[in-house]
């Protein structure tokens, strides 16, 4: 690797005041995207602030009608924590399916949906379940934040404090991995919430995305033949080497039918 | 890979083509574009900071012009050099169709890549591509419909509030090929080496 400064914050406000400082700084929290990618040179900042010696950005607070996850809390701690595998354990069987043991004992919730990758798993949660994203200046709904591939409505001195998911009345992922990396081909995430059916997508476009035909389907019925007639059209989905845009829009409907029969 | 894409830009043929071949209006739109600078009648160089996702590098690109027929369309071809990643080339068959008081850009590209770029694998190759050349249209198309819309006024500010001057001087007359080839090659070269970027 090349030289930067590494900088261990102690604080939101001081992490956020060191970022604004540095020349071409970069927020570190689980680093398995950002370290990687400067590995490769693909990314030279000339400063990283690292967060993990905040403890205001970890855990997980469960107070009846919300799970509330601190920002650098990691998909092994969500994934085995007792509290969400109670209030809602397809979010804790989500994060047991990312990446591998090392991407989950270091990645955070915040860092994955701070990148916005168009195949991680989370950002299909924050939409399926209509989750709130907190920052250090204000609450963003989750219909607000995905804006396309890799790209948020999080402003350069934004970072995510926590996100809180509504507890729903039953919900279920399932996802098909790129055998490799395990990346989401197509991942979704199906929610029957307080306030109606909710059907998040990751993976098939360049940012997550719900599917309000079959929301409305679901919502008349719920049951897994509901959504098999629905298409989902494959313009402006992805298509890469390992499956095609047509692809990935069957994949949903796969999907999302064994999500709903988990559910 | 292959990419292509069909833009309507909200301005005549020639507001378009005289935008294109403007280099200050092609720096204003490129995402990223730092420098470009032409080097003969058929080509230019540029240098742009490309930026997707966690992906942030600079790059130089190569652009050249062939089989040129003006103002109805050019083959383009360019070639991205991104340090230690690798590289990527590519080209692109792009034409302009008059339609009513708009006009149509069109283009046709594919794209090859080498290098450490290309271990790396091909994943979001066309989103990423895609984006930016949607970033570019978009720019664009504000630029010139906008410029259009104040072409009485030269003392207009940009309107980014970047302190990105727009350069309203005349567009020398120009019988070589238009710039507009290289603004649709940058696109391609960007993109290319963009979507090679993102591949992480």
């Amino acid at each position: 690797m090349y030289q930067f400064e590494y900088h261990k914050a102690s604080s939101v406000e001081d992490a956020m005041k060191k970022l604004a400082s540095a020349d071409d700084g970069k927020i570190l929290a689980g680093g398995m995207t950002l370290l990687p990618t400067m590995k490769q040179r693909l990314a030279s900042p000339s400063d990283l602030i690292d967060l993990s010696g905040i403890a205001a950005l970890k855990g997980i607070k469960v107070d009846g009608k919300t799970v509330t996850i601190g920002a650098m809390t990691t998909h092994w701690e969500v994934h085995s924590s007792k509290d969400v595998q109670k209030a809602i354990p397809a979010l804790s069987d989500l994060a047991g399916q990312i990446g591998d043991p090392m991407v989950r004992h270091r990645g955070t919730i915040g860092g994955s949906i701070a990148n916005s990758d168009p195949s991680a798993d989370y950002p299909a949660a924050v939409i399926g379940l209509g989750a709130t994203i907190k920052t250090n200046k204000r609450d963003i709904a989750a219909d607000d934040y995905f804006k396309g591939l890799f790209e948020t409505a999080l402003a350069d001195d934004e970072l995510i404090v926590s996100v809180s998911f509504p507890i729903p009345k039953r919900a279920a992922y399932q996802k098909f991995p790129q055998p490799a990396s395990r990346y989401a081909m197509v991942g979704v995430m199906v929610a029957e919430t307080d306030s109606g059916i909710r059907v998040g997508v990751t993976g098939a476009g360049p940012c997550a995305f719900r599917v309000p035909a079959m929301e409305k389907a679901l919502g008349a019925k719920f049951a897994a033949e509901s959504v098999a007639n629905i298409t989902i059209p494959s313009d402006g989905l992805n298509s890469d080497i390992h499956g095609s845009a047509e692809y990935r829009a069957h994949l949903v409907g796969v999907m999302a039918k064994r999500a709903v029969a988990a559910a | 890979m292959d990419m292509k894409g069909e833009y309507r830009i909200p301005a005549t043929k020639q507001a378009v083509w005289e935008a294109l071949n403007d280099p200050e209006t092609l720096k204003t739109c490129i995402p990223g574009c730092e420098t470009i600078e032409k080097t003969s009648d058929t080509e230019m160089t540029a240098t742009v900071k490309a930026k997707v996702g966690p992906v942030s590098a600079r790059f130089k690109g190569k652009v050249t012009l062939s089989d040129l027929n003006p103002p109805n369309s050019y083959r383009i071809s360019g070639e991205g050099q991104g340090g230690p990643a690798g590289f990527g080339k590519g080209g692109a068959t792009v034409s302009l169709e008059e339609d009513g008081t708009d006009t149509i850009l069109r283009y046709e590209a594919n794209a090859q890549v080498g290098g450490k770029l290309a271990q790396i694998g091909a994943r979001l190759v066309d989103g990423a591509a895609k984006k930016i050349a949607d970033e570019f249209f978009s720019n664009f198309a504000a630029h010139v419909g906008g410029a259009a819309a104040r072409s009485d006024t030269s003392e207009q500010p940009a309107a980014d509030g970047a302190g990105i001057k727009i350069n309203h001087e005349e567009v020398k007359p120009s019988k070589t090929i238009s710039t507009a080839t290289w603004i649709v090659g940058l696109v391609a070269v960007v993109a290319v080496v963009l979507l090679l970027f993102s591949v992480l």
